[in-house]
Formats: C-alpha cells, sequence, structure tokens
C-alpha cells in the first residue's frame, strides 16, 4: 500500500515556484529520504503534504485519502517534527506534551504513559518551562510530541538540528525501532550522511522538481566508484582525463583521484601501465554522488 | 474544546487585569457623582461654560447630566474606548499570535480542522468578553445603584450597560478579521490601538461639526446613550449595522484562515 502518493503537486507563491509537478511515492513500511539544497522545495512539498499550505495545482493522498479534504482525519495518523520547534513558552513540558496529545482521539493515558517512556529514554525534565529549555531540548520536546500518539505516518524535516551526536544516534535508533513496527518514515535533509544512515529509498529534488528517485543502494553502487592513485615519480594523467565516465578528477603530486562510471576494465587497464604505489578503490560516499549529480545537471 | 480552553487559560491573568481596571474606574468614577450633584447650579455652570463643541465631543447633554444616566453615559464613553481596546487586542492576538510566536506548525500539524481553530478561538474570545461585561455591567450597576439618589430605570440602565458588549463585539470581530488579513502582526497593542482611537476620534469630529452620517462608520456612535435614556430604545438602523458588519468580518475571516498558507519560518 502507498503510504504517500503526490500527483504533479505543485505549488506557487504568488508567482515564485515552491514546486512544480512533483510525483512520489513512498510505501508503507520505508523509510524514504528527501534530500536537496536549501531551498530546493522540501519543506514546500512537506508543508504542502500537511495541509499548511494549498496546492495550486495537482493532488496528493497519505493513507489513501485526498489531503485537502481530509485533512485532520489524515493526521490523527501523522507525527511531525519541523526542523526548528517552537512552542507556547509559557507552558511547562508536560503540559505542552499533554495539550498535544489531547488533539488525538487516542486514549489519553496510553498517550502520557508514552511521553513518561519517551522522555526518560531521551534525558528530559518534564516539569521545566518551555522557556527555560536549550535548543536542545526544545528539539527533544519536539521528538515526543511527534511520537506521543504512535502514528502510521512520521514525517521530518531536517529533524537533526540542534541534536548533539549522542542524542541524534539515540533518536534515529528510535526511528528505527518504530519501521521496525511498521511505521512509515519521510525523512527530509540536506545532510547526506544522515539520509544514508536511515533511508532506504530516496527522491532528490532541486529547484521546485525530483530529479532521481533511487534506492539508496542503487544510487551509490549502480553509478560511480571513487579511485585513488598513487604512482612512483611523474605520470602523464591525459589518458585518465580522456577516458570516459571520469568526473571530478583531481592531481596532487603524484595522485590522482577521480569518480568512474563505467565499464571498470577501461580503468584497469590503463592502470596496468603504470608502477603504483598505492591503489584505492572505494564506494564514493553519497555526498560525492550528489556534488557530481548536482554538477553534471548544471552543464 | 482543547484549544477553547486553552485559550481561556491563556487570556485569563490578562483579562483579570482588564476586569480590575475597568471596575475601579466606574467605581472610582461613580463615587464622584454625589459631589457634582451636591452643587447643580455650579456644576451646570461649568458645563454651559464649556464650548458647545467640547460637549457634544464628549458625549455631554446638559439636560441629562445629573441624572445617574447622565453622569454614567460621560463615564461610559471612556470605559467604552478602554472595552474596546480590549476586545480588538483580543481579536488580534487571538490568532496572530501562533503566527508571530510561530506556533502555528505546532498546532495545524494537528488533527484539528481550521475551521475548528477559528470556531475555539472566536468562542474562547467571545466568553472572555461575556465574563467581562459580567463584572463591568455588575460592579456599573451596584455602584450606580449605591450613589444614586433619584429615581433608577433598571431597564435604561441595562440598555446603556448592553452597548459596552455591542462595541466589544464590533472591535472583535474587526481585529479577527484583521489579523487575517495582514501577515506578521508582531504586537496586537500596536494594532489595536491606533485603530480603536482613529474610530474614537472620528466619531468625536463628528459630533463636533454635527455630521449624522459619521456615525454610520464610527461603532462608538452607533449607540446614542442621550436617545436611550430619552427615549427607552436602541436606533434599530445601526444596530443592523454592526451585525452586518459583524457576520461579514467573521465569515471572511474564516474563509481567509481557512485559505491562508501558513509559510515556514525563517
Amino acid at each position: 500500500m502507498n503510504i504517500i502518493e503526490t500527483k504533479k503537486l505543485t505549488k506557487y507563491y504568488g508567482k515564485s515556484l515552491g514546486i512544480s509537478d512533483v510525483d512520489l511515492v513512498v510505501k508503507e513500511g520505508e523509510i524514504f529520504g528527501f534530500i536537496g539544497p536549501n531551498g530546493a522545495g522540501k519543506s514546500t512539498t512537506i508543508r504542502t503534504l500537511l495541509g499548511l499550505v494549498h496546492p495550486t495545482s495537482g493532488s496528493a493522498t497519505i493513507f489513501g485519502k485526498d489531503i485537502t479534504k481530509f485533512g485532520p482525519e489524515i493526521k490523527e495518523e501523522i507525527g511531525y517534527l519541523p526542523s526548528e520547534v517552537f512552542y507556547y513558552d509559557d507552558m511547562r513540558v508536560i503540559d505542552l506534551l499533554k495539550y498535544s496529545g489531547s488533539f488525538y482521539k487516542k486514549n489519553q493515558s496510553v498517550i502520557l504513559k508514552k511521553i513518561k517512556e519517551l522522555a526518560e529514554y531521551l534525558d528530559l525534565d518534564l516539569k521545566k518551562k518551555i522557556d527555560d529549555l536549550s535548543y536542545g531540548n526544545k528539539k527533544k520536546v519536539g521528538i515526543i510530541q511527534g511520537l506521543l500518539h504512535e502514528p502510521k505516518l512520521i514525517i521530518l524535516d531536517e529533524p537533526t538540528g540542534g541534536l548533539d551526536p549522542l542524542m541524534q544516534q539515540r533518536f534515529f535508533d528510535l526511528l528505527r525501532e518504530e519501521n521496525k513496527k511498521g511505521v512509515t518514515i519521510l525523512f527530509s535533509s540536506h545532510i547526506l550522511g544522515e539520509v544514508q544512515k536511515l533511508c532506504d529509498r530516496v527522491a532528490i529534488i532541486k529547484n521546485g522538481k525530483i530529479v532521481k528517485i533511487e534506492n539508496i543502494k542503487d544510487l551509490a553502487k549502480n553509478t560511480h566508484k571513487r579511485f585513488k592513485l598513487e604512482f612512483f615519480g611523474k605520470v602523464d594523467y591525459r589518458q585518465f582525463t580522456d577516458l570516459e565516465g571520469v568526473s571530478d578528477l583531481t592531481t596532487k603530486d603524484n595522485n590522482v583521484s577521480f569518480l568512474f562510471k563505467g565499464d571498470i576494465n577501461k580503468v584497469t587497464k590503463i592502470i596496468a601501465e603504470f608502477d603504483l604505489v598505492n591503489l584505492l578503490v572505494e564506494e564514493p560516499d553519497l555526498e560525492e554522488i550528489f556534488m557530481h549529480y548536482y554538477q553534471t545537471d548544471k552543464k | 474544546m482543547n484549544v477553547f480552553f486553552r485559550e481561556l487559560k491563556a487570556y485569563r491573568n490578562s483579562t483579570v487585569v482588564w476586569i480590575f481596571s475597568l471596575c475601579s474606574l466606574v467605581t472610582v468614577f461613580l463615587l464622584m457623582y454625589p459631589a457634582f450633584t451636591r452643587d447643580v447650579d455650579t456644576t451646570r455652570q461649568i458645563m454651559e461654560n464649556l464650548p458647545a463643541a467640547v460637549r457634544s465631543a464628549l458625549d455631554i447633554s446638559l439636560q441629562n447630566f445629573f441624572t445617574i444616566y447622565g453622569f454614567f453615559v460621560y463615564l461610559f464613553t471612556f470605559a467604552t474606548v478602554a472595552g474596546a481596546v480590549q476586545a480588538m487586542n483580543l481579536g488580534v492576538g487571538i490568532i496572530s499570535k501562533e503566527e508571530s510566536g510561530k506556533t502555528v506548525d505546532f498546532l495545524l500539524t494537528k488533527p484539528i480542522s481550521r475551521f475548528k481553530v477559528f470556531t475555539s478561538k472566536l468562542s474562547a474570545s467571545v466568553i472572555l468578553l461575556l465574563i467581562t461585561n459580567v463584572f463591568f455591567c455588575t460592579a456599573s450597576y451596584v455602584v450606580a445603584r449605591m450613589v444614586s439618589t433619584g429615581d433608577f430605570n433598571n431597564k435604561i440602565f441595562l440598555m446603556i450597560l448592553i452597548t459596552f458588549l455591542f462595541v466589544q463585539l464590533f472591535f472583535l470581530a474587526l481585529g479577527i478579521l484583521m489579523s487575517v488579513v495582514i501577515n506578521k502582526i508582531k504586537s496586537p497593542i500596536a494594532a489595536s490601538l491606533p485603530t480603536v482611537f482613529t474610530f474614537f476620534v472620528i466619531g468625536m469630529l463628528g459630533s463636533i461639526i454635527g455630521s449624522e452620517n459619521v456615525r454610520y462608520i464610527s461603532p462608538f456612535k452607533f449607540y446614542d446613550l442621550n436617545y436611550v435614556i430619552n427615549n427607552g430604545q436602541y436606533e434599530p438602523v445601526y444596530i443592523v449595522i454592526e451585525l452586518v458588519f459583524v457576520i461579514v468580518a467573521v465569515v471572511t475571516g474564516y474563509i481567509l484562515y481557512s485559505r491562508k498558507d501558513i509559510r515556514a519560518v525563517s
């Protein structure tokens, strides 16, 4: 079953484009990454799905229900955590979380139990005033208010800012645990490392358009390899530069490094002609592919 | 109902302060009534010496001033201005604070329709104003009864007091409309104070130049209290104007609110 499905979803703010013709399908039980630089349209897509902004054209369904017609019903099963969290400063943490829980039809005592569980896990003092919390602690409040009703779909919009590495780890563990229970996650980020760590599939968005949707593994495997070579003495690199499929080539002293996409044998044949000190062939990390993808796309 | 109760709680303290101030204002002022009436002739002379323009600007009717109603109406004008500020502040703030406090994302990603949010906030505001009115009217009535020496007509006095709520409802509706139309109102008081005073000044100028037309646009002049005192009734046309305005403002406010795009905080 498709949890999220958008069809040619388009949003203009006045005349300026937010997103255009976004087609996305997020299946049940997957962790779906959504990456792109700031201002590419990640938040606009998410905010449209959540009914905060209204689509200019196109349509979208969540749990098979139209987002514009069944907003409140859909949101009963969604947990949302934005990149920056703001809550009512005059409230205590526990009051805010109870208030947050009071919007859901679920049994309130079950929700309260979940709040306490999560607060303990994340090491958050429930008695403090919102106003007195540090940024990281506010973020924890955000995590709890997003999970306290045990949603079937969790939507995260650049959620890790402000969390220290330890908390980030706990947060990711929490998400994986939820995911194991069958919860679907839409995870937007501009930090590729975290997407790589967590997600199954990923959509890349740029200038309001989806440019690619792929499995994380495929994105890394089927496309490129990173070659790092060190030679004895000076070498003419032209053979590498001329080779089709080579990109991002850098040289330093007797070292050469490049990304290669295509038939590996072509590279090994050339390499065989040289005296090597060292040779490394690695999977490039997502970041490299991503940058590469963005650069080649520019041409 | 959770949003409704949350708003009642959030505005509890400020409403208490408003109630306290309004009640103190009428009490202190009404307690001066005996001093004014002790020597009617001297006071009347002072009043007569005031330029007619000033008298009409302040809604002082020589015919009525020395009755408890007339005296009350004089101070009531100022209380109404304060009440208008309270109501408009509430109207502007109760919706716009979610945006200025950036809590709107939190609220509107919960399973609640915008209609329900709007309705909850509107009804919470109305309840808060009703509570204010109950206290204000009771205090006015009790103190007025205490200081009044002549006849006391409950009906007339009540009719005067009820216009306080009418004016407040007008400004509540105006405030709500304003908060939906204008994006990111940082401070409700900065929006409501100038608006209320503009209407007040328009009404006052209208009284000075004696223009009847001005009455159609200043809610402070919708209810001519000297007319109420002398005739025991309101002028229906202004009730209709107020009613139409309030309904149009609230419906427009609701439509705009449900269509509004909530942009990401930046």
